[in-house]
C-alpha cells in the first residue's frame, strides 16, 4: 500500500465506525493477525504470508481505551502524511503526550510508557495492512554498510529529484541503505558475480580493507545480526534488480540460522504483512556449515545451555522445527537438518573461526568464500 | 594411639564455646535471643499456673560493649508468674539442661533447658556479670534479689550477693541481663517483630515494653482465657527409634513387656497384643519382665510393632490459639482492613501431632520494607506460640505459602515466590514435636507431610479472603468503567468526526449510540459487582472473614472483656481512609442512579 491511499482508507474506516456508532452497533477494528501460527510458508512465493486469521477488537467498555488510543494516533499519523512530515516511534510517543498536554480532554489517552504507543502504531498498520514507513514514521537505520566497486544507487528524494552515489567513489566509507530502499534504483557498472551477507559487520569491515571489493566484482554487506527492516528490503531490491547470487555468511548456531538467516530469506511471523517487500528468498546459506568444521578444522565449542539466551535460542529453535512452515518445507530440508544437527550435538562454530585455517594469511577466509561458492558448497 | 590425654567437658563448657548455635551468633541476635528466652519463660511460668501473663520489657543501651561494635545493653524482664523459690534460681538460670520440661511432650514454648542459661553465659561472658534475678513466690513475704553465674566447669549456677529486691506485683520474676549487643528494631531480626509477634499468638498477654528511642507501648490482652496446656501422651511406638525404645523401658523398672507397652505407649492395646502375636512375637515374651529381654529380643520386638498398623497418635495433646481469641489478635498487628483466620483440627504429620493456624490480614499505610503494595508479604512464623525470625527462606512455612497459588485469591505473586502486596501471612504451629533444623530454633523441617498441612490451612485462608477480594476488584471493575465511558465517548467520537469530517448531527447521534453500547457493558458489571457483594457479605456472616472499620477497632480496644463465642461482623465503611473506595462507590451510587433515569 502507497501513502497515498492511506488516507482514503482510513478515512474510510472511520466513516465505517461512525455509522456503526449513530445506529447503536459495536464497531468492529480488524486486524491481521501477526504470528507464527497464521503464517503460511510456499517455496514458490518465498517468503512468510499470512493466513485467515484475524485479530477483531469490538468496542466495549474493555476495548474503548485501546480504540480511542488508535483512531488519536492515526489522526496524528494522517497529519503527517498531509504535511510529508516523518518521525520514528518515539517522537510519535512523544508528540502524543504533547497533545494531551495541550488539550487536557485527552489527559485519558496518555501514554504512560513508549511500548504503549508502539503498540498502537504497530495495530494501526496491522489494521491498514501497510508498513509503517508507509505512515511516515521511520525506524532508526541499523545495519546493512553496503561496499562495491561496481554498484551505483540512483535515490528519488520527496521533491522528486535524484540523487546518484557511485560505490566506488567512497573510498572505505560504506553506502547504508534506508529502511524503506523502494525508492532506490540500481545499476551495475560492470558484471557483479555475487552479493554476499555477512552477519559480523566487523568481519565485513575486515574483508574491504583487506581488498575483497577490488579482487571480486561483487557487492559485500554488512547485517549487523539480526537484519533490520533496511537490509532486508535492500537484499530484496539487490536480488530483484540485479538479479545477483546472494550468499549469506554468518555463524553456526540455532540463533543465526532459526533467526537472522530465515528473517534475511522469509520474512518474520512478526511482520508478515511486509515479507512481501522485505525478503530475499533466493538468498543462500553459505556457512558456517557443519561440515565445514572437519573440512578446514575449525575450533568449534560447546553451547553453554546455563547461558539464558543460548538455553533461548535452542529451544526456539526446536520450536521451529515443530511450528515454523519455513523450516517444515520440504526445500529447506538441509536448513531443518542442520538445526537438527545443533540441537543434537550443541556446539556452536563462529565466522570467525575461517580466520584460524592459516592464521598469518589475512585474506584466506576470502578465499574459502570465494571457492565455496564456485563449488556450490552452499545450502 | 594418641599421645594426648582424653579429658571429658561439661555441658556448660560445650555450650560456652558453641552460643552460636543456641541463637547467640551475632551482637543482634544476641539481643533479641536474650529477650525471647525471658519472655518465654515467663509465658510458660504463668500458663502452668493459669495465671494471665502481664510481662513488662524495658531495653536501654548503657554504653559502649567491650566486643567490636556492640553497645552495652540492658535487658529487664518482669513477670506476674508464680516466682521461683531460691532452691531452683541456680538451676533454672545457670546449669543447662535442667529443665521441668524436657522430653515430657508437651506444646510449652521452652524445652531442653539450654536458652535462659544461654542467655546468662552470654552476659557472663561479655560483660563480666551473670543474670540478676528478682523472685517473689506467693509464699516468700519479701521478694530476693540475686546475681547468678554459670559455673561453667561443672555446669552449676551459682548465687551472689543476696538481697531484698522489689517487684511490682504481688508475686513473680524480673530478670536482668547486661550484654554486648547491638539492637535492630524492625525487620527479620527486630524487638518490636518479635514483641508484636508474640502478642499476636498470645491473646491472653498484657506486653509493657520501653525500646530505647522509642514511647513506652502498652499491648493489652484481648482475650481473659488463660489457655491451658494438654498435658502429654504418651509417646507413639512408631515414633521411636530401637535406642530410644529400649531406653524407654528402663524408666519402668520391673515391669511385664505386656503391661510396659500398655503403659508405656500410646495406641497400644489388647488387640494390638494379639496383633503383634500374629505378626510373630512369641506369645510367652509378653510375660517376661523388661529388665530380663536383651538387646537382640528388643530388637525382635521392635521390628514386629513396626511391622504391625497401629492407630495414629492422638492429637490430645497438642493446643490451639483458636479463631475468636487469633482474630481478636489480628486487630492488634496494626491498622487491619480485613482478614481470615482459620484454626485446622490436629492432625498427624510425621507420627507427630501438629495443629496449624493461619491468619491472613490486609494492612493499611505500609510504606516501607516488606508487606507494602510492591514488596512480598510480611510472614510472621511461629511455633509453639513463639515468632522465628531467622533463615526465613529454608522453613516449612515459607514453603508451603510460596506452593499457593495466591493469584486464584486476588493476590499478586510472581512465580515460585511470595505473593507480593500490603499484607501479613501469620502460621503458628503448635505441636510437641516440633523438628527444627536447629539447636536455636529459628526453622521448622520441611517435610511433605507437614507442608502438606501448612499449605491446606492456607489455602482455606485465602479461599475465604477471596470473598472480599473479588467484591473489591469487581467494585473496581465497574468504577474503572463508568470513567471510561465518561473519558473515552467524547474523545472517540471527536476523533472519528475530525477524521471524516463529519456534522455536528452526526456527532450527536454518534454519542448517544455509543453512551447506548457502553451502558449494556456497565448493566453486566454491575450485576457482577452484585453477585461479588453478595458472595463478600455472605461470608461475613458465616465469620469467615472480617472487615474492619475504625468504630470496630475502637469497640474491640483492649480492655473490652470479649463475650465467648460472638463474633464480631462490621461492614466496610470508611469514608476519610479509603479515598479511592469512596469515589468507587459515588461513582456506582451514580451509575444506579443513571440506570433509574434511563429505565
Amino acid at each position: 500500500m502507497r501513502s497515498e491511499t492511506i488516507p482514503k482508507i482510513s478515512k474510510e474506516l472511520c466513516n465505517r465506525m461512525l455509522s456503526d456508532l449513530e445506529s447503536a452497533r459495536r464497531p468492529i477494528l480488524e486486524a491481521v493477525k501477526c504470528s507464527l501460527d497464521n503464517s503460511n510458508y510456499s517455496p514458490k512465493v518465498g517468503y512468510l504470508t499470512p493466513g485467515d486469521k484475524k485479530v477483531r477488537t469490538e468496542l466495549n467498555v474493555s476495548s474503548v481505551q485501546k480504540m480511542s488510543r488508535a483512531i488519536f494516533l492515526l489522526e496524528v499519523l494522517l497529519r503527517n502524511i498531509d504535511t510529508g512530515a516523518v518521525n520514528t516511534k518515539r517522537e510519535l510517543y512523544y508528540i502524543a503526550k504533547g497533545e494531551v498536554k495541550h488539550d487536557p480532554h485527552l489527559k485519558p489517552l496518555d501514554f504512560q510508557d513508549q511500548s504503549e504507543s508502539d503498540a498502537v502504531i504497530d495495530f494501526i498498520c496491522e489494521m491498514l495492512e501497510c508498513y509503517r514507513e508507509d505512515l511516515n514514521c521511520y525506524a532508526n537505520d541499523r545495519g546493512g554498510q553496503t561496499y562495491s566497486n561496481q554498484l551505483v544507487v540512483t535515490e528519488t528524494l520527496p521533491d522528486g529529484t535524484k540523487a546518484v552515489v557511485d560505490l566506488s567513489s567512497l573510498g572505505t566509507s560504506p553506502f547504508q541503505p534506508k529502511n524503506r530502499p523502494q525508492s532506490l534504483q540500481l545499476k551495475a557498472k560492470k558484471k557483479i558475480d555475487f552479493c554476499l551477507v555477512v552477519e559480523s559487520e566487523g568481519t565485513a569491515n575486515t574483508f574491504v580493507a583487506n581488498g575483497f571489493c577490488k579482487r571480486n566484482n561483487s557487492i559485500l554487506i554488512g547485517a549487523q545480526g539480526v537484519p533490520s527492516n533496511a537490509v532486508r528490503g535492500w537484499a530484496k531490491l539487490i536480488q530483484d534488480q540485479l538479479r545477483v547470487p546472494i550468499y549469506f555468511f554468518g555463524d553456526l548456531d540455532a540463533y543465526t540460522i532459526q533467526n537472522i538467516y530465515r528473517t534475511l530469506k522469509a520474512g518474520s511471523a512478526a511482520s508478515l504483512i511486509r515479507n512481501s517487500d522485505f525478503s530475499a528468498p533466493d538468498v543462500h546459506f553459505l556457512g558456517v556449515l557443519p561440515e565445514d568444521i572437519k573440512k578446514y578444522d575449525l575450533s568449534d565449542y560447546p553451547v553453554k545451555e546455563t547461558d539464558q539466551s543460548e538455553a533461548r535460542a535452542l529451544k526456539k529453535a526446536a520450536d521451529a522445527l515443530k511450528n515454523d512452515p519455513f523450516f517444515q518445507d520440504k526445500r529447506n530440508k538441509n536448513l531443518a537438518k542442520m538445526l537438527e544437527w545443533l540441537l543434537k550435538n550443541k556446539r556452536r562454530c563462529e565466522q570467525q573461526a575461517f580466520f584460524m585455517v592459516d592464521p598469518r594469511d589475512p585474506t584466506m577466509p576470502e578465499k574459502i568464500i570465494v571457492e565455496k561458492i564456485k563449488k556450490g558448497n552452499f545450502i | 594411639m594418641a599421645k594426648d590425654k582424653i579429658t571429658s567437658s561439661s555441658t556448660a563448657e560445650y555450650f560456652s564455646k558453641n552460643l552460636q548455635q543456641v541463637g547467640f551468633s551475632s551482637p543482634t541476635k544476641a539481643v533479641l535471643t536474650t529477650l525471647k528466652e525471658a519472655v518465654d519463660n515467663s509465658l510458660d511460668a504463668c500458663e502452668e499456673q493459669g495465671i494471665l501473663p502481664e510481662i513488662s520489657v524495658v531495653i536501654e543501651k548503657k554504653g559502649t560493649g567491650t566486643l567490636k561494635n556492640t553497645d552495652l545493653i540492658h535487658i529487664r524482664v518482669e513477670d506476674n508468674g508464680p516466682g521461683l523459690s531460691l532452691d531452683d534460681v541456680p538451676k533454672v538460670f545457670g546449669e543447662y539442661l535442667a529443665s521441668s520440661k524436657f522430653g515430657r511432650g508437651r506444646c510449652s514454648r521452652g524445652q531442653q533447658g539450654i536458652g535462659i542459661s544461654a542467655a546468662t553465659t552470654w552476659a557472663q561472658l561479655t560483660s563480666a556479670k551473670g543474670v540478676t534475678v528478682t523472685t517473689k513466690t506467693k509464699t516468700m513475704r519479701q521478694a530476693v534479689q540475686v546475681q547468678v553465674a554459670v559455673d561453667i566447669k561443672h555446669n552449676k549456677g551459682v548465687l551472689k550477693e543476696k538481697k531484698e529486691g522489689k517487684l511490682k506485683n504481688p508475686h513473680g520474676l524480673s530478670v536482668e541481663f547486661l550484654i554486648d549487643g547491638r539492637i535492630q528494631l524492625q525487620g527479620e531480626g527486630g524487638l518490636i517483630t518479635y514483641l508484636t509477634g508474640t502478642a499476636l499468638v498470645n491473646p491472653h498477654l498484657t506486653l509493657h515494653y520501653t525500646l530505647p528511642d522509642q514511647k513506652p507501648v502498652t499491648i493489652s490482652r484481648v482475650s481473659n482465657d488463660c489457655p491451658e496446656v494438654p498435658s502429654a501422651t504418651e509417646p507413639h511406638p512408631h515414633t521411636m527409634k530401637l535406642g530410644e525404645f529400649i531406653a524407654h523401658s528402663h524408666l519402668f523398672g520391673r515391669i511385664t513387656l505386656k503391661a510396659w507397652l500398655k503403659k508405656g505407649f500410646s495406641r497400644i492395646s489388647d488387640n494390638s497384643l494379639a496383633e503383634f502375636v500374629k505378626n510373630g512375637l512369641n506369645k510367652k515374651m509378653l510375660d517376661m519382665s523388661v529388665d530380663k529381654i536383651n538387646e537382640a529380643q528388643f530388637k525382635d520386638i521392635f521390628s514386629v510393632i513396626h511391622k504391625t498398623e497401629l492407630m495414629s497418635p492422638s492429637t490430645k495433646s497438642v493446643m490451639t490459639i483458636g479463631e475468636e481469641s487469633f482474630s481478636k489478635s489480628v486487630r492488634r498487628l496494626g491498622e487491619v482492613d480485613f482478614f481470615s483466620v482459620v484454626t485446622r483440627k490436629p492432625t498427624i504429620c510425621d507420627y507427630k501431632p501438629v495443629a496449624v493456624e493461619v491468619a491472613v490480614a490486609r494492612l493499611k499505610g505500609m510504606t516501607k520494607g516488606e508487606g507494602t503494595e510492591d514488596g512480598p508479604v510480611q510472614v510472621l512464623r511461629f511455633a509453639n506460640r513463639v515468632p522465628l525470625q531467622f533463615d526465613k527462606s529454608a522453613c516449612a512455612m515459607v514453603k508451603a505459602i510460596e506452593s499457593v497459588n495466591w493469584r486464584a485469591y486476588g493476590l499478586q505473586q510472581p512465580k515460585d515466590s511470595l505473593p507480593s502486596g500490603p499484607y501479613v501471612v501469620a502460621v503458628s504451629l503448635v505441636s510437641p514435636f516440633i523438628k527444627f533444623k536447629n539447636a536455636s530454633k529459628e526453622t521448622i523441617d520441611a517435610s511433605d507431610e507437614l507442608v502438606e498441612e501448612l499449605r491446606r490451612t492456607l489455602i482455606q485462608a485465602g479461599q475465604r479472603l477471596s470473598r472480599h477480594i473479588k467484591k473489591e476488584h469487581r467494585e473496581q471493575d465497574l468504577e474503572n468503567k463508568l470513567r471510561y465511558i465518561e473519558q473515552f465517548c467524547p474523545i472517540l467520537v471527536d476523533c472519528l468526526c475530525r477524521i471524516t469530517k463529519a456534522p455536528e448531527k452526526r456527532k450527536k447521534k454518534a454519542t448517544e449510540g455509543l453512551e447506548k453500547i457502553l451502558g449494556r457493558d456497565l448493566t453486566a458489571a454491575k450485576k457482577e459487582f452484585k453477585e461479588a457483594d453478595l458472595a463478600a457479605k455472605e461470608a461475613a456472616a458465616k465469620g469467615k472473614i472480617q472487615i474492619i472499620t475504625d468504630d470496630a477497632v475502637e469497640a474491640a480496644e483492649p480492655e473490652e472483656k470479649p463475650s465467648k463465642g460472638k463474633k464480631r461482623e462490621v461492614k466496610s465503611q470508611q469514608p476519610e481512609a479509603k479515598p479511592a473506595k469512596t469515589a468507587a462507590k459515588s461513582s456506582v451510587k451514580r451509575a444506579a442512579s443513571k440506570e433509574k433515569s434511563a429505565t
